[in-house]
């Protein structure tokens, strides 16, 4: 056990070292510079540029710049070339934003699709199974920008209730309650927009687990006999059916921050996504690099206790 | 192909047809999924009929359908609506008429969105082309060769890892990363779509090649002196290939979908090249002047993508080997038991589980 | 198990939903909602990224720091330079004459004050003293090549003779010429300082005489600023501003760790001396007009901001950046990273308090939803895009502006190579495209044309000259006569070669991609043939644009307010990665740029811009196309109140600017604030 993780944590290290080294590779040999370095201000000059470009250590050789990367950020003085802000103070904060967007998408995608994956499976090509089948393609086969529009055109113009943004301007001064209940109404659409994605994949999984699950011996034996159906599928073939899902739980957080690029962009939201978009059009390659490094860690922190729970909850599985 | 799995030949023994037959069969069961089939047809014609008639160097192009034709006069102009009597004779559209309406150049939108049929698809295919060979590669490898070491590391492990750290990125991030930095060339993008949409294939060929390896007949091939290469693309590949197919087709609709949310963001393919992607995107701006912009091709892509996904899933549910018998036994058994209330089994057939 | 599994998702959605119920609507934050009345709502695409006006470059940090920072000076009504902070201000001129080889110092200075004496009034007006320097020294900085062939500077002292000083009252950029025809024989001929220090062995000869002279020619012009600062203005924490905050602001533009921007325009001061609290005078190298409007530059506060530069290595990291405060009008109340930057009124600002109570800048990336927002109300203000002009001009809820955005688009051509040089196929090929038209169909009428490098409304800019007009069948003719004749595929060819170029542009510009397509299909028709590509901005200007690696290409110029376009057509930048990227090189063009960015004279300096852009009108270098037009579309119940405290709809200012009065501005007829401040 003791030695599954510690080899388990090396391996990880390991990739993680690889992952940041990829991601800084490609950031720093691709054409383009920060945009501070900015060749058409007629007021710049050569010596300007040339200063700024060593303030930023753009012409040390690449694997420098990596190490110089790697301490700053460990020691914590990594500054935006933006805005000078310290990097991970930046990003932790535009995360603390996007973290209940996460949230309540990832709540939405859990709870809708289980039901609707096993009501499909076990009504296998009955109304309600052809239905969901469509809804579930229709709703990922929208480009999400343009699907997001159409709510928004709907709730603005039709319903007039406002969910651009974090919260309603202007209500600073009322209750504790409203204000909470404001913020909430303001995540439903954007993390419903992130979440359909993850629902209509995850309950088609949910579906072709439970259809499989459904048709091993135990389960028609157990009916056969006459057990209670209900009993038989939510006790005891939903248990096993559910073990594979707990290696997505891990796997879902790279897929939210991808999608969160385009929904924050539309809903004006400061979230991490819109801070990456737009370190990448500034090329500011710290940030860059940080939000990448950051998003890798915690897939990979995700798959390891994914890991875990999986050993722990199927006694067939042992770490070793 | 005698030795081929237990599972294909008690099948094929069962019913005397071959497996792609009863798939076939299956399929045509799927009301969607042929729906979906009928859709991909027609963009299969409108694709190929777009590229002879829209593309300057074909020698069938059509003077009336030229996407670049630029008619000032004629911008915003609403669908099924007439050319005016100020383009001339040499730019009027097709048939007189603009099926599509006009973009804010007076552009053909109807021309615009036969030339971008043939792109658009290209992307998807060449990138899902990409990701499939990297996908499979990679997968043999580290399924056939798992015990083999490099470094003190199996193959298996260093390739997985991999794997798993271009699983880490956030795909979508990555991409718009790379784009973003290279110059925005329809290439650079296939490319870079391919590239990050390898890995769930990678995963499943590796598992399959593993629970073959040593299968008798994997066996077999290797007792009569066949080199690896050989065996993995002769016995264990095709045995993938029903799973591969499916991720294909889904993996085709997720291209087009990444291209216009590239596009939407700036970062998709650049003019001349039209994808309905771009168009989309462009047209998003003149969504209450003029909605033709938005809603033709957005539907369009709906349509489309909609119709890779229904046939992908259409396609799983009927080459699946584990979900074959379910299809008839299971579902039948508990409804039955339901009607009656208990004990009564309808066993259809007694095999069982395939395919461990 | 299955109750859970209906009951959670139930939950959720029940939660989300009921949420709606608490919601303020749009309608209810208008008329419910007190504070609303007294803010302005704004939204802009991106995030400011310092809130510090010697840090910042971008628009969305001005529009900020331009409301909480106040400069010296600042831009009037008409775009001219008028007093803010400072109460006053004068500029005059110190000169320094080398003296003639062999001549008695003291004697020639009575020679020179004779001759002046004996000469037109105006110019004996003009001069206020003439005297005779102690030796000084000069520190010039000698850049040379090592042995490693790097570029290294090393500081050079120059031990300078005693020189002539002529105080003159107005800048004179001739006064060499004048001085040589007064003086006759007794004007100096030879002037070397370069022999008056110890240089590295390194620097050649000819570069020693050349960096020598540049620092010390034979007339060296000092132009001066003085200004007098107004009494009583205070920051916005209570400190009062005085004129070590002024030098304080150029020893932060000049420290190097800053990176600021804005270094060049304050590179020509010599010396930035605080005679009294309130009284500062600037003293400048070299005569460089541009220079007055680098004092619009808001002023940083000392005593918050200094221990940063001194101390802690500049002051890029400094909290302050985030949390600024100035003397301007706003006060800065919170920042929201890329959601909201919120400003309020600043009761003691020297002006009084400004009617404007609060000011939000929302950071609304996406067009789309800005102007759903505006629509609905939460925004006050949106800038619609062309095609929309005409759909928001119609609506009754609002009211619009139109301004001139300082700028132009053109098509740019390749002057170093074949067919460009030949200035007829450059006024043929602008001829061919039918620009009146591009304005009409692309811009949706939000566009003016440009006749040449000035754009429309500016005082610069030659009102009465007639831009290029539309005439396909004489830029045939001009074509014929540089040479070229149809071959028998129709195109136009000279000596058996087609008339084929790439018209290039960068990408992520629609309105540049229409152009492109245009002008490609009006060239076609008169028989030349130009392929079209668009690049990523950063492969456009790495490729093609720095190494001057183009036939043809469409970009735009955003310009500032000062005429100084030295860097755009002088003949010396046109290197690589200069801004003249065309390799126009033109004599008179070169003279009138040197004279106009040495001419204080208003009035002169707009005799010789007119001049300017006649010259490079009649080159083409470019095809001048136009400028585009920003428009504003505004909630109609805003006012401005009068001196008088009457209120009057908004107006702009008369250069344009829609913001200009901004702090007079006041919102009627929403909430209740308003009626119970004027008894309605």
């Amino acid at each position: 056990m003791i030695n599954w993780l510690v080899r388990n944590s090396f391996q990880r290290l390991v990739l993680l070292v690889i992952v940041s080294i990829m991601a800084h590779a490609v950031v720093h040999l691709a054409p383009g510079e920060p945009s501070e370095v900015d060749p058409t201000n007629p007021r710049m000059k050569a010596e300007d540029v040339a200063r700024i470009r060593a303030a930023f250590h753009l012409d040390d050789p690449i694997h420098l710049q990596y190490v110089r990367w790697l301490r700053d950020l460990a020691s914590g003085d990594l500054k935006s070339f933006k805005d000078g802000q310290p990097v991970v103070e930046k990003i932790g904060q535009r995360f603390w934003n996007s973290l209940p967007l996460f949230l309540v998408a990832t709540l939405l995608i859990w709870t809708l699709s289980f039901p609707t994956g096993i009501h499909a499976a076990l009504r296998r090509g009955s109304v309600f199974d052809r239905s969901a089948t469509l809804t579930a393609y229709a709703l990922i086969s929208i480009p999400g920008f343009c699907l997001a529009y159409l709510f928004i055109m709907f709730m603005v113009n039709v319903v007039g209730a406002p969910v651009i943004g974090m919260r309603t301007f202007g209500t600073e001064q009322a209750s504790t309650m409203l204000q909470f209940m404001d913020r909430l109404w303001h995540l439903t659409l954007p993390a419903l927009m992130l979440a359909l994605g993850g629902i209509a994949v995850l309950s088609r999984y949910v579906r072709a687990q439970m259809l499989e699950v459904v048709g091993q011996d135990y389960v028609r034996t157990a009916i056969a006999k006459g057990l209670d159906r209900d009993r038989v599928i939510y006790g005891h073939a939903l248990r096993n059916a559910l073990l594979p899902f707990i290696t997505m739980f891990g796997l879902m957080l790279p897929g939210l921050v991808g999608g969160s690029v385009i929904f924050e962009q539309i809903f004006a939201w400061p979230g991490i996504g819109r801070l990456g978009y737009e370190a990448i059009l500034a090329r500011d390659f710290p940030v860059i690099l940080t939000i990448n490094f950051i998003a890798a860690v915690v897939t990979l922190a995700g798959t390891f206790i994914s890991d875990l729970l999986y050993a722990w909850a199927d006694p067939r599985i042992r770490l070793q | 192909m005698s030795d081929m799995p237990s599972a294909n030949a008690e099948l094929s023994a069962a019913t005397s047809s071959s497996p792609a037959r009863l798939a076939w069969a299956r399929l045509q069961r799927d009301r969607l999924a042929m729906a979906g089939i009928a859709v991909l047809a027609l963009l299969g014609l409108a694709a190929l009929f777009g590229w002879l008639a829209t593309s300057a160097s074909s020698p069938w192009a059509v003077a009336s359908l030229d996407p670049a034709t630029v008619r000032l006069t004629d911008k915003l102009a609403a669908p099924m609506s007439a050319a005016s009597a100020l383009v001339s004779e040499s730019e009027r559209p097709f048939l007189g008429v603009y099926l599509m309406g006009t973009d804010e150049l007076g552009r053909d939108v109807f021309a615009r969105m036969l030339q971008g049929a043939p792109v658009s698809l290209l992307i998807g295919f060449v990138a899902v082309g990409i990701a499939l060979v990297v996908g499979v590669l990679v997968g043999a490898l580290a399924g056939y060769f798992a015990e083999r070491t490099v470094l003190g590391l199996s193959i298996d492990t260093v390739l997985m890892r991999l794997t798993d750290a271009m699983l880490c990125f956030p795909t979508f991030f990555l991409i718009l990363t790379v784009v973003a930095l290279l110059p925005a060339s329809i290439y650079n993008i296939m490319v870079v779509i391919g590239l990050t949409s390898w890995m769930s294939t990678a995963r499943f060929v590796r598992a399959e090649v593993l629970s073959l390896r040593n299968r008798d007949f994997v066996a077999a091939a290797r007792a009569l002196g066949l080199g690896p290469a050989r065996i993995i693309w002769a016995h264990v590949l095709p045995n993938t290939m029903s799973p591969v197919l499916v991720t294909a087709t889904i993996g085709v609709a997720t291209a087009i979908l990444t291209e216009s949310a590239l596009s939407f963001l700036g970062f998709g393919v650049q003019p001349p090249d039209a994808t309905w992607g771009n168009i989309l995107a462009d047209g998003k701006v003149f969504i209450f002047d003029a909605p033709w912009l938005f809603f033709i091709p957005g539907f369009a892509i709906l349509a489309v993508v909609l119709a890779f996904n229904l046939v992908g899933e259409g396609l799983r549910e009927a080459l699946d080997p584990r979900l074959r018998h379910l299809r008839e036994a299971a579902p039948a058994a508990i409804r039955t038991v339901r009607a009656s209330g208990r004990k009564r089994t309808a066993m259809a057939d007694g095999s069982s589980t395939a395919g461990q | 198990m299955r109750r859970l599994f209906l009951f959670a998702p139930a939950l959720v959605v029940l939660a989300l939903v009921q949420a709606y119920f608490w919601v303020p609507t749009y309608d209810d934050q208008l008329r419910r909602n007190n504070a609303r009345a007294g803010t302005y709502i704004e939204g802009s695409i991106g995030d400011a990224k310092f809130l510090n006006p010697i840090l910042n470059s971008d628009t969305a940090s001005s529009r900020i720091t331009d409301l909480v920072f106040e400069g010296l000076l600042k831009l009037d009504e008409e775009w001219k330079l008028a007093p803010a902070l400072a109460r006053s201000y004068q500029v005059s001129e110190v000169a320094y004459l080398g003296l003639p080889e062999g001549v008695e110092p003291d004697t020639y200075v009575d020679t020179v004050r004779a001759a002046i004496a004996k000469s037109e009034a105006d110019w004996v007006e003009n001069v206020v003293q003439v005297r005779l320097t102690d030796p000084g020294r000069r520190e010039v900085q000698a850049t040379f090549e090592n042995t490693e062939n790097k570029t290294e500077t090393r500081a050079v002292d120059l031990q300078l003779p005693p020189r002539l000083e002529f105080t003159l009252r107005r800048v004179d950029q001739d006064l060499a010429a004048r001085l040589e025809a007064l003086l006759g024989q007794h004007f100096p001929t030879r002037w070397e300082p370069h022999s008056f220090g110890q240089w590295p062995d390194e620097v050649s000869e000819s570069a020693r005489r050349e960096q020598a002279l540049a620092a010390v020619p034979l007339l060296e012009h000092n132009p001066v600023i003085e200004f007098r600062l107004r009494d009583g203005v205070r920051f916005h924490d209570g400190h009062v501003l005085d004129a070590s905050d002024v030098r304080f602001t150029y020893d932060a533009i000049m420290e190097p760790n800053n990176l600021s921007p804005r270094r060049a325009d304050f590179e020509p001061i010599a010396s930035v001396q605080v005679l009294g609290p309130l009284h500062v005078r600037v003293t400048y190298k070299r005569l460089y007009a541009p220079a007055l409007y680098s004092w619009t530059m808001g002023i940083l506060p000392e005593h918050l901001l200094g221990v940063a530069t001194r101390d802690e290595g500049g002051m890029r990291d400094a909290p302050f950046n985030r949390a600024p405060v100035g003397t301007g009008p706003m006060r800065f109340v919170e920042w929201r990273g890329d959601e909201l930057i919120t400003l309020e009124g600043f009761p003691g600002h020297w002006q009084g308090r400004p009617e404007l109570e609060r000011f939000m800048f929302r950071v609304l990336p996406d067009l789309l939803t800005q102007e759903l927002e505006f629509a609905a109300g939460a925004l006050d203000s949106y800038v619609p895009q062309p095609h929309q002009v005409e759909r928001f001009a119609a609506d009754e809820r609002f009211m619009n502006f139109t301004a001139n955005r300082p700028g132009y688009s053109y098509i740019a051509y390749n002057q170093r190579k074949a067919p460009f040089d030949d200035p007829r196929v450059r006024r043929a090929l602008g001829m061919a495209i039918d620009v009146e038209e591009i304005v009409r169909y692309v811009l949706h009428g939000e566009g003016d044309r440009v006749s040449g490098p000035f754009p429309p409304g500016t005082p610069w800019t030659d009102p009465d000259f007639a831009p290029l007009r539309y005439d396909p069948e004489a830029a045939r003719q001009l074509l014929a006569e540089a040479g070229f004749q149809p071959d028998p595929d129709g195109w136009l060819a000279r000596d058996g070669k087609r008339l084929e170029f790439n018209l290039i542009t960068n990408n992520g510009n629609p309105v540049r991609k229409a152009i492109m397509t245009i002008a490609q299909q009006a060239w076609a028709d008169i028989g030349v043939k130009a392929n079209t590509q668009v690049f990523e901005w950063a492969v456009f200007l790495k490729d093609f644009v720095n190494p001057g690696a183009f036939d043809a290409l469409i970009l735009g110029w955003r310009l500032g307010v000062d005429p100084d376009m030295y860097q755009l057509w002088h003949s010396s930048q046109t290197g690589f990665a200069k801004l003249n990227f065309t390799g126009y090189e033109d004599a008179h063009t070169d003279r009138l740029l040197e004279r106009i960015r040495r001419e204080y004279d208003r009035d002169r300096l707009a005799s010789l811009t007119r001049e300017l852009h006649r010259q490079i009108a009649r080159n083409q270098p470019y095809t001048f196309l136009f400028a585009r037009r920003v428009t504003y579309a505004m909630d109609r119940k805003w006012r401005m109140v009068e001196a008088d405290g009457g209120l009057v709809p908004v107006r702009a200012a008369r250069s344009g600017e829609l913001f200009y009065h901004m702090r007079h501005w006041r919102k009627v007829g929403s909430g209740a604030a308003f009626s119970a401040r004027t008894g309605q």
